[in-house]
């Protein structure tokens, strides 16, 4: 491990990266990552990667940082994330893919208003499927091997364990997202794998819980959380993530929380 | 004992009853139970692909309780698509509330995925998109439909049950649509049960029945380990009949005392 308490020179892959928690999360683990590295970021919105290159060009002028605008939910998407990825040095040491990308759903409506399938399916395309099969591409396009340590990490939710009111989309995505890598974790022993639920992130998607979740009660508790600044930082939450991660000590396949930590 | 369902001789009521995945396995048997314990003038709504198996389960049905006694009708429908669920859903809407004094949907339909293979071979999203098509989505947008077919303040008894696993709560190797699928449906019937206090919310797990989808397990499954335990299981004897399981879900439905929204598992009872 070097000096500035870091990863090897790591092939890092960060979905939803445009904004938010995944924007925050390039800024962080950018000057923790050596020399030979590279940074992918992904996302849907190519000028606002482009910017995020740019600020990180500023800080982090040796690292190989490479924009992909795509929507993750088809192969097409996926396939020009492999494209990237697939030229990179194969002497990293560590491969680390953060399945960050995600929507709320329409939180202003409660179960017995989603009559319409197609509009469930869109939701679990993006939020269970897309990574599912983006995670199976990049494991397969990096094979075990020794000397590589593969690190995946689910960013979870306190929603994947308890249920939420007008909040089923969300929850329902959620828990399926931790059962399927509690279930990639049994079967590849030898992959490391986090299911992090970061805690209540001042972020655009905590600005739409408060401003639209139907039930009164979330609603209100999440404009107290904000007006009582107790929301978290993004950096606040990565900071202990990066910690759990470096300290490599997690039972793989573990559901762990920012207020566990 | 397996067929002694209620001796103090209650009843699910005069209900419009829905049963999903009805055409065999768990489904039928749960058809046949129920279908005794419906009040007369009952409609018991099956639903599943294959018309030619539920009309015989409806002959069977007639056969044992009279053409009188129940109103059964049988919905060709595939929930893996739009059209089924909406088919379903407008079936239900058709039935009147008049008289009526119950509202029972089972979620049964179910498919396994493909279980030869593990989570690093899913790298085609519109398999398992077509897999959450059926196994969550279907159950969500049809519980919805029914419960806006049947609202709140139509003075009715409102009771969603959701088939649920072991496969909920535990992870199983070459498992993923399984286990995936069932961890969000009981989370998704979790949050109906905190939204609609007045609906009686269930997720049950059967345990391990001798079933068509348990044939599919014990030979395909990509785990030997896991493909060694289901076959042993069924070798000495150690599988659930479909009636046993179906009779102590219908007595948590008599009994009607579990906290809305609970998983509860055969074994546990």
């Amino acid at each position: 491990m070097s000096a500035v308490s870091g990863f090897g020179k790591t092939l890092v892959i960060i979905t939803g990266a445009s904004k938010g928690f995944g924007r925050a999360l390039a800024l962080s683990i950018a000057p923790r990552l050596a020399a030979g590295s590279a940074l992918i970021l992904a996302a849907r919105s190519d000028d606002k990667l482009q910017e995020l290159k740019a600020d990180l060009s500023r800080v982090e002028s040796g690292l190989t940082v490479r924009c992909v605008a795509a929507d993750l939910v088809c192969q097409a998407g996926v396939d020009k994330v492999i494209t990237e990825i697939r030229d990179i040095h194969s002497d990293i040491d560590h491969l680390l893919l953060f399945n960050n990308a995600a929507s709320l759903g329409d939180v202003s409506r409660y179960c017995r208003d989603f009559t319409d399938v197609d509009e469930v399916n869109s939701y679990l395309s993006l939020n269970v499927s897309s990574a599912l099969c983006l995670t199976a591409r990049v494991l397969s396009t990096f094979p075990q091997r020794s000397g590589l340590t593969r690190i995946i990490v689910n960013v979870s939710s306190l929603c994947a364990l308890r249920p939420f009111p007008s909040w089923v989309l969300y929850c329902s995505g959620k828990a399926a997202r931790d059962m399927m890598f509690r279930v990639l974790a049994e079967e590849e022993p030898d992959l490391r794998v986090l299911n992090y639920a970061p805690g209540p992130l001042d972020t655009d998607m905590q600005l739409q819980a408060r401003s639209s979740s139907a039930d009164d009660a979330l609603r209100n508790s999440f404009s107290a959380m904000h007006a009582q600044g107790q929301l978290l930082t993004c950096d606040q939450s990565i900071s202990k993530l990066m910690k759990v991660l470096l300290e490599d000590k997690y039972p793989s396949g573990a559901h762990l929380d920012f207020y566990d930590l | 004992m397996e067929d002694v369902i209620s001796p103090e001789g209650r009843d699910l009521g005069r209900a419009v009853c829905i049963i999903t995945g009805a055409s065999k396995g768990y489904g039928r048997t749960l058809a046949l139970q129920m279908s005794r314990l419906l009040k007369p003038r009952s409609v018991l709504m099956l639903v599943a692909r294959t018309a030619d198996q539920l009309n015989q389960l409806k002959e069977d049905v007639i056969t044992l309780y009279g053409h009188n006694k129940l109103d059964v009708r049988c919905v060709q429908a595939d929930l893996e698509k739009k059209e089924g669920v909406e088919k379903t859903v407008q079936a239900v809407k058709e039935t009147s509330v008049s008289e009526m004094d119950h509202l029972l949907l089972i979620n049964n339909a179910a498919s396994l995925g493909d279980v030869s293979r593990f989570a690093l071979t899913f790298t085609d999203p519109s398999e398992v998109n077509r897999y959450l098509s059926l196994n969550v989505s279907s159950a969500l947008s049809l519980t919805s439909g029914v419960l806006q077919a049947f609202p709140r303040g139509l003075g009715l008894r409102r009771t969603v049950v959701n088939i649920s696993s072991l496969c909920a709560l535990k992870p199983f190797p070459s498992w993923v649509l399984y286990c995936t699928g069932k961890a969000a449906r009981d989370m998704m019937f979790r949050v109906l049960a905190e939204e609609e206090p007045d609906v009686r919310v269930l997720s049950y797990a059967p345990g391990p029945l001798d079933t068509d989808m348990q044939l599919q397990a014990r030979r395909f499954s990509g785990d030997a380990q896991l493909r060694r335990s289901f076959s042993s299981m069924f070798s000495e004897g150690q599988l659930l009949s479909c009636n046993e399981s179906g009779a102590k879900l219908i007595k948590l439905l008599l009994d009607d005392e579990y906290p809305s929204g609970a998983h509860l598992d055969f074994y546990e009872l």
